[in-house]
Parts: C-alpha cells; sequence; structure tokens
C-alpha cells in the first residue's frame, strides 16, 4: 500500500517517510496540495493514505483536502493531517472537511506510527 | 564585579583601561585562545597594530563565536597610525572601534556605556516569550531527542546575529511581528541529525537548511495556541532561511526584539522573538 506524504519541508518528509516504511508501507512524497492532487490523479487507485501537512505554498493542505472530498473518486482516501497549527478550531475544521486524524508537529515516531495505526488498522 | 578580558593588549592600552576603571572592574590580560569561552566576561578589548589587519578580523570573528550569542560587546583599539579601516572590524563582529588617542573621558563614557547591565523583561513582555521559551525546549526535545536550556534574555540593539544559519517566520493577524531561531553550523547539523535519525556525516547543507525554516515553524506554530483569546495571537507565513555570518534580520519598527539563548551541552543557540498585538484604527 502506498502511503503519500505531503509537506513541503524536505527534513520533515523524510523524517515522515521513515516512519511510513518503518511499518511496512511504500512512501511517496508531494511537496505541496497542487503536487498532492496530480499524484492522485494519475496513480489514486493504489494510495491508501495520505499525510498532509496545512501551511504549504501553493495550494495548501486544507484546501487539498477540500478539493478531495469533491472528488468521489479521491473522497474515499483517508487522510491524515500533520500540522504546525494545533488549535482546537483547526482541528475540528479538518476533521469537518473529512480528516480522519490530526497530529500536531512536533512529534515523536511512536505518536506517528500509533495515528497511521489507528487510521489502517 | 564586572570583569574585562584584554587579549593580546599592549601596555598602552592596559595602561589606559586600567586607569579608566580603576578597581571598579577585574581586568585580565591574557593571550589570545579562541576555545575560551567569554560568558563570565562583561567586554573584550583587542588592539591593532601588534599583528596584520587580516589576522585581528579572523580573531574578532572568533570571539564572537566564543561569545554564544551573548551580549559581550568586543571593543577594538587602534592607534592612530592605523590607517586600516573600521568596517572591516565592525562586519567581523566587533561593536566599536576606539581610537588610543581619543579623550580619556570620551573612552570612559562609552566603555561604561557598554557595562550597563541588560534591562529586564517586564512582565508584559514574558507574557509572550515564555511560550517562546517552553515551545523551542518541547520542539528540540520531541523531534530530537535533544535537552535545550534557557539560560538568558536580553533586548539587543544591534540587529545582526553571529550564527551560521537563521529560520525565520513572519507572524500576522491580531498581533505581528517575527520569530528567528540562529544556529552555530555544528549545532545546527547535530539537531537535524537527530530529527532524521541519521549519523551527521549525511547532513548536507539542503538539510540544515530545510530544518531549521520547519524548526521556527514548529516553535512558532506551538507557541501559537497559548495565544488564544489573547491580543498575542497570530497566524504562521511560510518560513526563510538565511544563512551567513553576522546577518542582519528584519524587524517590524517599534517593537522590542527580545533575544532569548538556550545552551546544549557547550553550544548555544538563539531564540529573537518581536511581537505585538495591532492597534484597532479608531482607538
Amino acid at each position: 500500500m502506498k502511503v503519500i506524504v505531503v509537506d513541503d519541508s524536505l527534513v520533515m518528509r523524510k523524517i515522515i517517510v521513515n516512519v511510513v516504511e518503518s511499518l511496512g508501507y511504500e512512501g511517496a512524497h508531494a511537496t505541496n496540495g497542487q503536487n498532492l492532487l496530480e499524484i492522485l490523479e494519475h496513480c489514486g487507485d493504489e494510495v491508501g493514505l495520505v499525510l498532509l501537512d496545512w501551511n504549504m505554498p501553493g495550494i495548501n493542505g486544507i484546501e487539498a483536502l477540500k478539493t478531495m472530498q469533491k472528488n468521489s473518486r479521491l473522497r474515499a482516501i483517508p487522510v491524515l493531517m500533520v500540522s504546525t497549527e494545533s488549535e482546537d478550531v483547526k482541528v475540528e475544521e479538518a476533521l469537518a472537511s473529512g480528516a480522519k486524524g490530526y497530529l500536531s508537529k512536533p512529534f515523536t515516531p511512536e505518536e506517528l506510527a500509533t495515528k497511521i495505526k489507528d487510521i489502517l488498522g | 564585579m564586572s570583569k574585562i578580558i584584554l587579549y593580546d593588549c599592549g601596555a598602552e592600552v592596559a595602561h589606559m583601561v586600567n586607569n579608566l576603571f580603576g578597581e571598579k572592574v577585574a581586568i585580565q590580560n591574557s593571550s589570545f585562545d579562541a576555545q575560551r569561552p567569554l560568558q563570565e566576561f562583561s567586554m573584550v578589548i583587542v588592539e591593532t597594530g601588534s599583528k596584520k589587519p587580516e589576522q585581528l578580523l579572523q580573531q574578532i570573528k572568533a570571539l564572537r563565536y566564543a561569545c554564544n550569542f551573548r551580549n559581550i560587546p568586543i571593543i577594538v583599539m587602534k592607534k592612530k597610525s592605523d590607517t586600516y579601516p573600521k568596517h572591516p572590524y565592525i562586519m567581523a563582529g566587533a561593536t566599536e572601534i576606539l581610537s588610543l588617542q581619543a579623550p580619556p573621558l570620551a573612552c570612559r563614557q562609552i566603555l561604561q556605556g557598554y557595562l550597563i547591565p541588560n534591562r529586564q523583561p517586564l512582565d508584559q513582555e514574558m507574557e509572550y516569550l515564555t511560550p517562546f521559551i517552553n515551545s523551542a525546549k518541547h520542539v528540540l526535545k520531541t523531534m530530537a531527542s535533544i535537552d535545550a536550556e534557557y539560560k538568558e534574555l536580553y533586548f539587543p540593539n544591534d540587529f545582526r546575529i553571529f550564527g551560521d544559519v537563521s529560520g525565520i517566520i513572519g507572524l500576522s493577524g491580531k498581533a505581528e511581528g517575527t520569530a528567528v531561531i540562529t544556529f552555530y553550523w555544528d549545532l545546527a547539523r547535530k539537531v537535524i541529525s537527530q530529527m532524521m535519525r541519521v549519523t551527521e556525516d549525511q547532513i548536507n547543507a539542503e538539510f540544515i537548511h530545510d530544518g531549521v525554516g520547519e524548526l521556527i515553524n514548529m516553535i512558532s506554530g506551538f507557541s501559537k495556541k497559548y495565544f488564544i483569546g489573547k491580543p498575542y495571537h497570530f497566524e504562521l507565513s511560510i518560513p526563510t532561511v538565511v544563512m551567513g555570518s553576522g546577518h542582519q534580520i528584519g524587524h517590524p519598527e517599534d517593537v522590542s526584539i527580545a533575544l532569548v539563548i538556550f545552551d546544549v551541552g557547550k553550544s548555544s543557540f538563539a531564540l529573537q522573538v518581536c511581537l505585538k498585538p495591532k492597534i484597532k484604527k479608531g482607538n
């Protein structure tokens, strides 16, 4: 199963992909919302989970999430928001927009792994 | 009692400094030592003339690093016959260039000005600084298993910061300002390597550039939730990164810039925060 990590930070993408791969999933990455939507357009059927940052240049995470929810083919792909935004109002907005879970930065690898397992079972 | 260290200074400078301060300060004259920590000193004095300007410039750079972001003035005493320009010394990290031929009273006033203790932060300043201090410690501990110890805080007059790499984030919304984290190269490499769970030799400049930006992003983001419902609440911009010693950071006008120093082992990093609630129109 492919897990796409969407973050504009190279370091953060590598940290998250390491955790994803340690759980036995195939890690792929995108650098912003636009990049994610392009990837999903071509290989959305192979994607089992999207880990999505919020603040990114271009199409940001919440915009990409809302776009996914409007697309009947992409709506079923679970999204875990992984963001520096940690206020309740932001968490509620993400969950109301269709995210299956929310993890605030900073996080430990164990906390991320637990969130992924909660969604993927 | 304040302590002043004179590095490689001749009898003329030593005599002058002793005459200016007498027994009010402890004066030490030593041979140059780049490795010696300078935290215990209130001032460092070097002189031109006894060595080539290029050598002195290198020594000033090393001394500025040895200050570990502390607000320690580096004073260059210059002989009148020395025609080398002042600007390179300032660029290297010197605070002031004084002529040995200047009137003693003027020298004393200038040097005494640098010995005035840093002002203490006001309670209202600590209200917005404390969340940033706690967040910086929390982010380094959580992401990199690094214990950062908060050491001191002051309000610099000089916008230049003599680190190697700074992550900068603009803050806007109900309050506006900037937050900046500055590292020396070695500590930045160590922090990023521990965040990525790889060895330090696997960390290149691109990782440091990106990682330092992400650190200030996380520190500001984690601080932000403490300001919910308060006039200091802000939104985050996309972080940027500047590299190079002695770079200058722009901050909004009319706001105190606090520089917070953290120690990690023998090294340090600095966090600059300036944040001010926006004044509502009509008030």
